[in-house]
C-alpha cells in the first residue's frame, strides 16, 4: 500500500575494517512502499555500500535498518524471502543457460517447482530471452546478460527490489526493455530501490531520490520538489549543482 | 530437499560444461596410468622377474672360464650375451654402444691362475697331513682377476648385487677345483664327486618372507603402484575445476547474491563436496577398471583388488574428501582463476613428487622422506599401499586416517574462515 514506510534507515554509519573514513555517515532515509527510489551519487559516494547493507550482505557499523510490509515489520527470514537483489556484476553462471540459472536461483528462493517453471517461462518471454533460453549465458551480449541478471533478481516476485546500476553498459533497446518491465512491476506494487549514473534514465524512472556524496545524504525527497527547491531544470543539473564538477575517481 | 536437488544439479551442470576440467580429471589419469605403467613395468620386471642382461667376453685358455659362464647361465639370473671376439681394451665402448648395462671379462689366465691356487692350497694341506708329493712340476700362476664393467648410470648397490652373485659362483668353482686337486694328489680323484656335491648343495639357505598381514598375493609391480598413485594425483587435480569454480562464484558475486536469499551456504558447499566426491569415486572406478581389465590385455600386470572392500571404500572416501577440501581452500584463497589453476596445479605436482607419486618415497633421501609426511598425496597413497600391498587392516589405516583427517579439518577451517572474512558466509 503506497504511503506507508517500507524501509526505515536510521542513523546508519559504516566504516570498513582498516578504512580511515566512514563509507556512510549518519544516513537516515524513509523509503515508501511501491516507490521507485533512486540512490544517486558520484563514484565512491557510498551507494553500493548502502544497497549492500539494505540487502543484508554487509552489516552496519551503527544505526538501524527496518523493513515493513503494510506497517508490520518483516522478520529476518521474511525479509530475505521478500527482497530481490540485482547486483552490478553478472552474478550468475555464465556456463549455464538462462533456464538453468533461473531454475537454480528460483529454488534458492524456495519457489515450488510448478511456480518456478511458470515464472521462469514468463520472465524469459517478457525480457526477450525466450529464443536464447537454452544457450549458455557466456555467449550473450551485455544487454542480454543484464536481462538475465534482472530475471534472477525478480524470479520470486519480490515486494522490494534492489537494483545496483541495472542498465550499465547496455544498448538503448535493452535499457528500454529493462526500464519498461521495472515500471510494470512497480505499478503492480513492487518497491524499487535503484542506483544509476544515467541521470536522464533516473529522472524518467524515479519518484523519489536521495543524493549521496562522501557517504552522506546531501539531499532527499521527491524529484520534482528537489528540482524546484534547488532551481534545477533537470536531474543532471541538480546533481552537478549539489555534488560539484570535480572528478571522484 | 528441492534446494539441495537444485544445488546438486547446478554443480553437475557446471562440471559437465567444464570440458578442460573433465579431461584433466578423467582422461589424464587414464593416460598417466597407461603410459607410466608401461614405462615402469620394465624397471619393475628387472627387479622382480626379468633376467639381468650381461655381456660376457671369455678369453680364458682353459675350461674354468666356460664353466663360470655355464654356471651363470644355469642360474637363470642372467641373460648372457657372449662376445668372445671383443678385445678387453674396447669392452667399455662396446658395452655402451650395445646398450648393455653390465659386462664381465674373463682373462686368458683365468683357469691357469685358479688351478695354480688350488695346487698351492692342496700342497699346504698335504704337507700339514705329512703326505709327501712332488711339487717340482708345479708352475706358479698368479691369482686371476675378473673385470666387471658397468654403465655409470647403474646404481651402485645394483652393481654390487650382481658382483656378489658372480663372486658366489666363483666360490663354487674355486672350491670344486681345490677338492679335485687334493683328491688327485691323494690319488683318489674318482672319489671327489661326493664331497663336492655335499659342499655345493648343502649350503645355508635364506627363506624370503614378504611382510604382509594376511594372505594377500599382491606384489609390488608397476600396476599396483601406478593405478592408485595416478588416481590420487588426478583426484587432487580437481583443484583446477572446483577451485576455479569457487573463485568465479566469489568474484562474479554469485556467492554474495546467495547471501541475500533465504538459503544456507552449507547447501552450496555440501553440493560441491558431494558432486566432487562422486567424481573422485568415478575416477577410481575408471582407473581401477583399466588396471583390472585393460592393462592385462596389453601384457601388463593385472591390478589385484584388495579383499577388504569396506576399508577400500573408506580410503577412497577420505582421499577424495582430502582432494575436495584442498580444492575448496585453494578456491577460497585464490584471487583469480589463473591463481587457482596455476598454484593449484603446481602445488599438486610438488605434493605428488614429495608424496611418492612419481617415485616411491623409500628411494628418497632421509630429509625428503620426512617432508613427504606433509604431502596429503603421500597419506592417500599410503592408504592404498596398506590395502593393496600389505593386505591392510583397520589398524594399519589408523595413521592414514588420522593424518588425512587433520588435513581435511585444516582445509575446511581455512575455507570457512576465509569465506567468513569476505562476508560470504
Amino acid at each position: 500500500m503506497a504511503g506507508q514506510v517500507c524501509i526505515a534507515i536510521r542513523d546508519v554509519y559504516k566504516r570498513y575494517k582498516s578504512a580511515q573514513e566512514d563509507s556512510l555517515s549518519d544516513v537516515s532515509l524513509d523509503i515508501m512502499q511501491s516507490d521507485v527510489f533512486g540512490l544517486l551519487g558520484p563514484n565512491g559516494a557510498g551507494k553500493t555500500t548502502l544497497i549492500s547493507i539494505l540487502c543484508g550482505i554487509i552489516p552496519v557499523s551503527s544505526g538501524d535498518v527496518q523493513f515493513f510490509n503494510n506497517g508490520a515489520p518483516y522478520s529476518n527470514d521474511e525479509r530475505k524471502s521478500r527482497i530481490g537483489f540485482v547486483p552490478q556484476e553478472y552474478a550468475f553462471y555464465q556456463e549455464l543457460t538462462p533456464r538453468q540459472n533461473l531454475d537454480y536461483f528460483g529454488a534458492m528462493y524456495n519457489l515450488p517447482k510448478k511456480k518456478l517453471e511458470m515464472r521462469r517461462e514468463h520472465l524469459l518471454e517478457v525480457l526477450g530471452l525466450e529464443k536464447a533460453a537454452d544457450r549458455k549465458v557466456g555467449t550473450f551480449s551485455g544487454g542480454m546478460k543484464r536481462r538475465v541478471n534482472l530475471a534472477i533478481g525478480i524470479i520470486h516476485e519480490p515486494d522490494i527490489l534492489f537494483l545496483d546500476e541495472p542498465t550499465v553498459g547496455v544498448d538503448v533497446q535493452s535499457r528500454n526493455a529493462i526500464i519498461r518491465y521495472l515500471q510494470q512491476i512497480n505499478q503492480a506494487g513492487t518497491t524499487i530501490v535503484y542506483t544509476s549514473h544515467h541521470m536522464s534514465e533516473a529522472e524518467e524512472f524515479c519518484k523519489n531520490i536521495a543524493l549521496i556524496d562522501h557517504g552522506r545524504v546531501i539531499a532527499a525527497g521527491g524529484l520534482q520538489h528537489l528540482k524546484s527547491v534547488h532551481d534545477a531544470g533537470s536531474l543532471q543539473t541538480l546533481f552537478i549543482n549539489l555534488t560539484g564538477e570535480e572528478y571522484r575517481d | 530437499m528441492f534446494k539441495l536437488y537444485a544445488s546438486l544439479r547446478k554443480e553437475l551442470l557446471l562440471l559437465i560444461n567444464d570440458k578442460v576440467g573433465l579431461a584433466l580429471m578423467f582422461l589424464m589419469p587414464l593416460l598417466l596410468v597407461f603410459i607410466i605403467t608401461i614405462i615402469q613395468d620394465s624397471a619393475y620386471k628387472m627387479v622382480n622377474e626379468n633376467q639381468i642382461p650381461l655381456l660376457v667376453v671369455n678369453h680364458d685358455n682353459g675350461k674354468e672360464g666356460n664353466k663360470l659362464v655355464e654356471l651363470l647361465t644355469k642360474s637363470g639370473l642372467f641373460k648372457i650375451d657372449s662376445q668372445n671376439a671383443i678385445p678387453q681394451e674396447s669392452l667399455k665402448s662396446e658395452l655402451l654402444s650395445r646398450g648393455k648395462m653390465i659386462a664381465l671379462y674373463i682373462p686368458a689366465t683365468f683357469s691357469a691362475g685358479l688351478e695354480s691356487n688350488a695346487e698351492d692350497v692342496s700342497t699346504i694341506l698335504m704337507e700339514d697331513l705329512g703326505l709327501e708329493r712332488d711339487t717340482t712340476r708345479h708352475q706358479k700362476v698368479s691369482m686371476p682377476k675378473l673385470s666387471f664393467y658397468n654403465d655409470p648410470v647403474l646404481q651402485e648397490n645394483y652393481s654390487y648385487s650382481v658382483m656378489s652373485v658372480i663372486q658366489s659362483y666363483m666360490s663354487v668353482i674355486e672350491n670344486s677345483l681345490m677338492i679335485d686337486r687334493m683328491y688327485a694328489n691323494m690319488d683318489i680323484a674318482e672319489r671327489s664327486a661326493k664331497l663336492k656335491d655335499k659342499m655345493i648343495s648343502n649350503r645355508v639357505g635364506i627363506d624370503q618372507i614378504v611382510a604382509r598381514n594376511n594372505n594377500s598375493t599382491a606384489i609390488p609391480n608397476s600396476t599396483q603402484h601406478n593405478v592408485p598413485a595416478w588416481t590420487i594425483f588426478a583426484m587432487f587435480f580437481m583443484v583446477v575445476s572446483l577451485g576455479s569454480n569457487i573463485v568465479k562464484e566469489r568474484i562474479n558475486g554469485s556467492f554474495l547474491r546467495l547471501k541475500t536469499m533465504p538459503t544456507t551456504f552449507m547447501v552450496v558447499m555440501f553440493s560441491k563436496m558431494a558432486i566432487y566426491v562422486i567424481v573422485a569415486a568415478l575416477q577410481v572406478a575408471l582407473t581401477f577398471s583399466m588396471g583390472v581389465w585393460i592393462l592385462p590385455k596389453l601384457g601388463l600386470p593385472k591390478l589385484s583388488v584388495p579383499d577388504n572392500l569396506i576399508a577400500t571404500i573408506a580410503v577412497i572416501f577420505i582421499s577424495s574428501m582430502a582432494a575436495v577440501s584442498y580444492a575448496l581452500m585453494i578456491g577460497a584463497f585464490a584471487k583469480t582463476e589463473q591463481q587457482a589453476n596455476g598454484f593449484g596445479a603446481i602445488s599438486i605436482i610438488i605434493f605428488g613428487a614429495i608424496g611418492g607419486i612419481l617415485v616411491p618415497t623409500f628411494v628418497m633421501p632421509g630429509f625428503m622422506q620426512f617432508f613427504s609426511n606433509f604431502s596429503p598425496l603421500h597419506w592417500c597413497l599410503e592408504g592404498f599401499y596398506v590395502l593393496f600391498l600389505k593386505g591392510g587392516s583397520w589398524q594399519d589405516l589408523r595413521t592414514v586416517f588420522a593424518f588425512l583427517g587433520i588435513f581435511i579439518v585444516f582445509c575446511q577451517l581455512g575455507t570457512y574462515f576465509k569465506l567468513r572474512l569476505e562476508r560470504i558466509i
